[in-house]
């Protein structure tokens, strides 16, 4: 049984490979791009709205304030990462209901991936908010002994991240594929059902998770704002 | 070991690509549609906003002229109805006035109309009366009465003031020494000598020179006339019955006066002189 997307390899040239996780992530990225290009290159910002449009503006929209809601900022800056993640993960899971499909999401190589994006962002983000300096004072707050906890907070929560990802799509594929060995008529379909839910929730909560992570790394900015002002 | 540092590698690229097409290809796009809605909404609401400030402005401002049309109605009412009033007063006062002359002209024409009538009128009754008193006298005419007015004409000859001799005698002068008598009888030898005798002591100095001619003028009624040179000496019915021509157009008057008084309004001829009109 081959629960791991990584070690199924179609392609390998020296050093180069395409296991299926590649593969997979490739057909993700392709049909979200070409999806999005083809209701894209005919939108109207007058009249009807076509309802492919009408569906991608509401997700747009959907996530917007989302991270408006979480973040209590403006959402431009954060809707490219986070919605590509909540994105990407959702099409991905949702796409666990094609048979032969592999999703990406259940190889820890590709969550451990998107939490290091996180892992990175975060920083990035909130260096680019409040400057490296600012940034920097958050790891000794309140005292500097809270230095060591800080670091080890921030890699944790990485950690749980693509752990939890990994964790409840692995075990939704693994699920599946015990109940078959068990129960092989109906049973599976329900979980696979179940799957789907899952699937999407945990998208949501990646998405949801690295926003606020995102968030708190930038939210120190306004505070001394707010102090600066007094 | 499930994690592959080559795969998660290739992931994180797999994973930025994702993120610059998705930005390139799908929030780029929808956000920049919604916008672009959103500010042709907004421009939508302020374009209606901007129109219904203005309509509520025409409104206000239709309004307004209405009340000073209204006012202006009235006014112009007022002053139409003013207008109309002294039109009507005048026209009337136009229609009165034409009336007025009208019936003016209209009584003058009646006067005058009244007047040649009665002028008519009198002059026929004159003439009639006249006529009558003529007849009468040269029916009555003889011998007898002859004499009487030869003796009368002779008296008043006698009598005439200084005056009147003094211009017979200037006209005798003009005249030549010529008289005439003109007669309505046939004038004897013995008249024409007392004539002569009377003229001689009228007129002293001259009766050496006279010459006197009789002639003789039925017309004269019972009557005689010394001329010459353009002096008059006579006595004739003529003047008697002038007189008495006066005196019966003068009554006629009066009476006519006195009815036409109570008749002039009506402007009708009297009822008692329309037979007069007739003979």
């Amino acid at each position: 049984m081959t629960i791991n997307p990584d070690t199924i390899v179609y392609f390998e040239w020296g050093w180069f490979k395409i296991n299926a996780t590649i593969l997979f992530s490739w057909i993700v990225i392709f049909l979200l791009t070409f999806g999005s290009w083809l209701v894209t290159r005919k939108l109207t910002a007058d009249g009807p709205l076509s309802r492919w449009q009408n569906l991608l503006e509401v997700l747009v929209i959907t996530i917007n304030n989302q991270i408006r809601e979480v973040s209590r900022q403006e959402p431009g800056p954060y809707l490219p990462f986070v919605g590509t993640l909540f994105i990407y993960i959702a099409i991905s899971n949702i796409l666990a209901i094609v048979p032969g499909f592999n999703p990406p999401t259940s190889s820890l190589s590709t969550t451990a991936a998107l939490a290091i994006c996180v892992f990175i962002a975060v920083p990035a983000f909130g260096i680019g908010r409040q400057g490296m300096l600012q940034y920097l004072k958050q790891y000794i707050k309140p005292t500097f002994f809270m230095l060591p906890f800080n670091i080890i907070g921030e890699l944790s929560r990485t950690l749980a991240l693509a752990v939890r990802l990994y964790g409840n799509m692995m075990s939704g594929t693994v699920i599946v594929a015990i109940l078959l060995t068990i129960t092989p008529l109906i049973f599976p379909i329900i979980m696979q059902a179940l799957g789907l839910l899952t699937g999407l929730i945990q998208a949501y909560i990646f998405a949801i998770l690295a926003m606020v992570y995102i968030a708190s790394a930038s939210q120190v900015h306004k505070e001394i704002e707010k102090k600066g002002e007094k | 070991m499930i994690i592959d540092w080559y795969t998660i590698i290739f992931q994180i690229i797999n994973f930025l690509i994702l993120v610059f097409l998705l930005r390139h290809f799908l929030y780029g796009p929808i956000i920049k549609s919604m916008d672009e809605r959103e500010q042709k909404i907004l421009q939508r609401e302020k374009t209606a906003e901007d129109r219904k400030k203005e309509a509520e402005e025409e409104i206000l401002a239709y309004r307004h002229k209405n009340e000073e049309l209204e006012e202006t109605k009235e006014e112009i009412m007022a002053s139409a109805h003013k207008e109309v009033e002294q039109e009507k007063n005048r026209l009337l006062d136009e229609a009165r006035h034409d009336v007025d002359e009208t019936r003016k002209r209209w009584q003058a024409d009646l006067e005058r109309e009244k007047e040649t009538f009665i002028n008519e009128l009198r002059r026929r009754i004159g003439r009639q009366a006249c006529l009558v008193a003529r007849r009468c006298l040269s029916d009555l005419a003889d011998a007898r009465l002859e004499e009487l007015t030869w003796s009368q004409f002779l008296k008043k000859l006698a009598g005439l003031p200084d005056e009147d001799r003094e211009r017979l005698r200037s006209a005798l002068a003009d005249g030549e020494g010529r008289v005439t008598l003109h007669s309505a009888f046939a004038t004897g030898e013995k008249q024409m000598k007392e004539l002569k005798t009377a003229l001689a002591e009228l007129l002293p100095s001259r009766d050496d020179q006279m010459e006197v001619v009789a002639r003789s003028e039925p017309d004269l009624i019972c009557g005689l006339e010394l001329e010459s040179g353009g002096y008059r000496v006579a006595w004739n019915m003529d003047s008697y019955l002038q007189d008495v021509e006066e005196q019966i157009l003068e009554e006629l008057d009066q009476t006519i006066s006195i009815e036409g008084d109570g008749t002039e309004d009506k402007g009708e001829v009297p009822e008692n002189d329309r037979p007069a009109k007739e003979k």
